[in-house]
């Protein structure tokens, strides 16, 4: 049986309960926007790993019965109100998340994705050092508080954007004229800079060891917006380079990610550059736009059918 | 210079602060090391990655960072979502630096340390468990009726009560009488509670680069589990790590696991060993240190 963590609201969560239904394979939604009301947990570590049930409105589910995981955190904007002291009550959500993140931690079956795998996503230029680890090419970076510095960066490479440096969403922007002229804000606290990297955007799925590569074809810098700048976006499926192909799976494996979107881009010269890693990604509008099996994938590895699936319980059972 | 991230009342930077001046080495304590009027310059290209961090328009030439924070951003002054976003930008960008000096760094974090800070025993399980180290036990639940029948399923073992710790605190409460069973019903209706078997008196032991302080002279039990301890310590990638043992019913366990030691938890003779050896692995007498894999 495999366990859904999510909400039935997020189109993404709606998605994957969707094919696990379509696969014939069984699971159990535990609905974050509700959960811990309406749910019965009782989880009793021992000297082993965690047994116990998880019970929702009508059913029951043994942790030994669970194949595998899929989890997806909500914000507070995705939980339904609660009565109370905001406060204690945000204190105690917290609370439930946590312990539902230590058991997942625990779980010796595939879960997508583990909390740790995640947390490199919250530092764009650490994860840029792991990627680079991994064998995958990142852009000319700067991180600095020094307003010259980032003049002089603008100066050697030409073209540089600027973007957030923790895990907040932020649009990608060139660096023009009216942000020169703010840099003098810089001494609040460093900003990151890169190079801007001519090509077409690639956005890579590695679900287990499947890679799912989606050429995206836009003039916007960044794509995700397109709209916003009044630009259309196309997308097709995309056969990496064997060597690009085994740097992304090394790097989620690395970074402990079962399932990962990874943004790349793909220069004139045939080279590919990294931008960072994406542990919780919305790979709904890939799939849409371009009929990739990147669900079905998902929903085999969940029910353990794959071989880095199995590959998972042997790690966690260690 | 050694920079010690950290407050000048945290009493593990004040120690080694001393026994490096002592030693006539340069060293520094820093809360905020990447804010005004401090000057990172952090570039990663073709070339590899170089760093350089400015204070008084001077470069501070590191030789060691020992992390006993994690560069707070004073609010005052700020609106609260702007203040949001400079913390969490300011984090980010000192896990990057942090991680790629070529010069010791204790605990050098990954992110998954830098960003869940001290987690809770929980958490810890699964390496524990990998490494052999006998754990309490413990139970999540939100039902009242569970949490009643682990307390006396205790009670029948000779244990009396049991501990509420709250997963994202760190003071445990022990749950013994009628009115706190009810206290704790009250909590679940709103979150599940995390229990505890209790144990015996603690005690707190330090592991610093593979040799282990202990707060007192422990018994056999707590010296057969030194090589274990210290493996624990390597696998989680630091060099600074607090372990507490502590007696169950079926023995001695570990009870708590802390990346950030706290001194207060020692005797001056441990504490004092622990700073020295804490001092001898920032800044060895003799070189011979390996920068990080992933500088190049």
């Amino acid at each position: 049986m495999i366990l859904v963590c999510g909400g039935l609201a997020d189109g993404v969560t709606e998605l994957v309960c969707a094919r696990l239904a379509d696969c014939g394979y069984r699971y159990r939604l535990l609905d974050l926007a509700h959960y811990p009301a309406g749910y019965r947990v009782v989880w009793h570590w021992t000297d082993a790993g965690p047994a116990g049930v998880i019970a929702g409105p009508d059913w029951t589910l043994d942790l030994d019965a669970i194949t595998g995981v899929y989890a997806r955190f909500l914000g507070p904007e995705g939980r339904m109100p609660r009565e109370g002291d905001p406060e204690a009550t945000a204190a105690l959500q917290f609370e439930a998340d946590a312990g539902l993140m230590a058991l997942l931690e625990d779980l010796p079956c595939p879960v997508v994705n583990r909390i740790g795998g995640g947390m490199s996503n919250n530092s764009k230029p650490y994860q840029a050092l792991l990627l680079r680890r991994a064998g995958l090419k990142v852009p000319a970076t700067l991180v600095t508080s020094d307003p010259a510095e980032a003049r002089a960066f603008q100066g050697e490479h030409g073209e540089v954007i600027y973007k957030s440096l923790s895990g907040t969403r932020s649009i990608v922007r060139r660096l023009g004229p009216d942000q020169l002229a703010r840099l003098a804000f810089l001494h609040h606290g460093p900003a990151q800079f890169q190079a801007f990297v001519p090509g077409r955007n690639v956005r890579v799925h590695t679900v287990g060891d499947r890679v799912f590569a989606t050429r995206i074809e836009t003039e916007a810098v960044d794509y995700r917006y397109a709209h916003l700048d009044g630009f259309d976006v196309a997308m097709k499926p995309a056969t990496l380079p064997a060597a690009v192909e085994a740097a992304c799976l090394r790097a989620a494996r690395d970074l402990d990610l079962l399932f990962a979107g990874i943004d790349l881009k793909e220069m004139p010269d045939g080279e590919y550059v990294c931008f960072e890693v994406n542990p919780c990604p919305g790979f709904i509008y890939y799939e849409r736009h371009t009929g990739q099996p990147i669900s079905a994938a998902l929903a085999d590895l969940l029910n353990g059918t794959t071989p880095a699936g199995r590959l998972e319980v042997r790690r966690a059972m260690r | 210079m050694h920079l010690l991230l950290g407050h000048s009342w945290d009493s593990c930077c004040a120690g080694v602060l001393a026994r490096l001046e002592a030693r006539g080495l340069p060293a520094r304590i820093v809360p905020a090391p990447l804010t005004a009027p401090a000057r990172l310059v952090w570039r990663l290209d073709a070339a590899g990655l170089a760093s350089r961090l400015n204070w008084d328009d001077q470069e501070a030439e590191l030789a060691g960072v020992l992390v006993r924070g994690t560069g707070w951003l004073d609010p005052a002054g700020w609106d609260p979502t702007d203040h949001a976003y400079m913390q969490a930008e300011i984090l980010a960008a000192t896990l990057a630096w942090l991680a790629g000096l070529p010069c010791p760094v204790i605990n050098r974090p990954s992110a998954a340390l830098w960003y869940r800070g001290r987690a809770s025993l929980l958490t810890w399980r699964t390496l524990l468990r990998s490494h052999g180290l006998p754990v309490p036990e413990q139970l999540v639940t939100n039902d009242p009726g569970e949490a009643r029948n682990f307390g006396h399923r205790l009670a029948a073992l000779g244990v009396a009560g049991a501990v509420y710790t709250p997963l994202t605190g760190e003071t445990g409460y022990l749950v013994a009488t009628d009115a706190g069973w009810q206290g704790l019903a009250a909590l679940q209706a709103r979150a599940p509670v995390c229990l505890s078997e209790p144990h015996g008196a603690p005690l707190p032991a330090c592991i610093i680069g593979g040799q282990i302080v202990w707060d007192c002279d422990p018994p056999p039990e707590a010296r057969a589990l030194e090589p274990r301890l210290c493996r624990l310590a390597a696998d989680a990638g630091l060099d600074f790590l607090e372990v507490v043992v502590a007696p169950l019913r079926r023995g001695l366990a570990v009870v708590r696991v802390d990346a950030m030691p706290m001194l207060e938890h020692y005797a001056p003779p441990a504490q004092n060993r622990i700073l020295d050896s804490l001092t001898a692995l920032l800044a060895p007498a003799t070189v011979s240190y390996a920068a990080p894999e992933a500088v190049p």
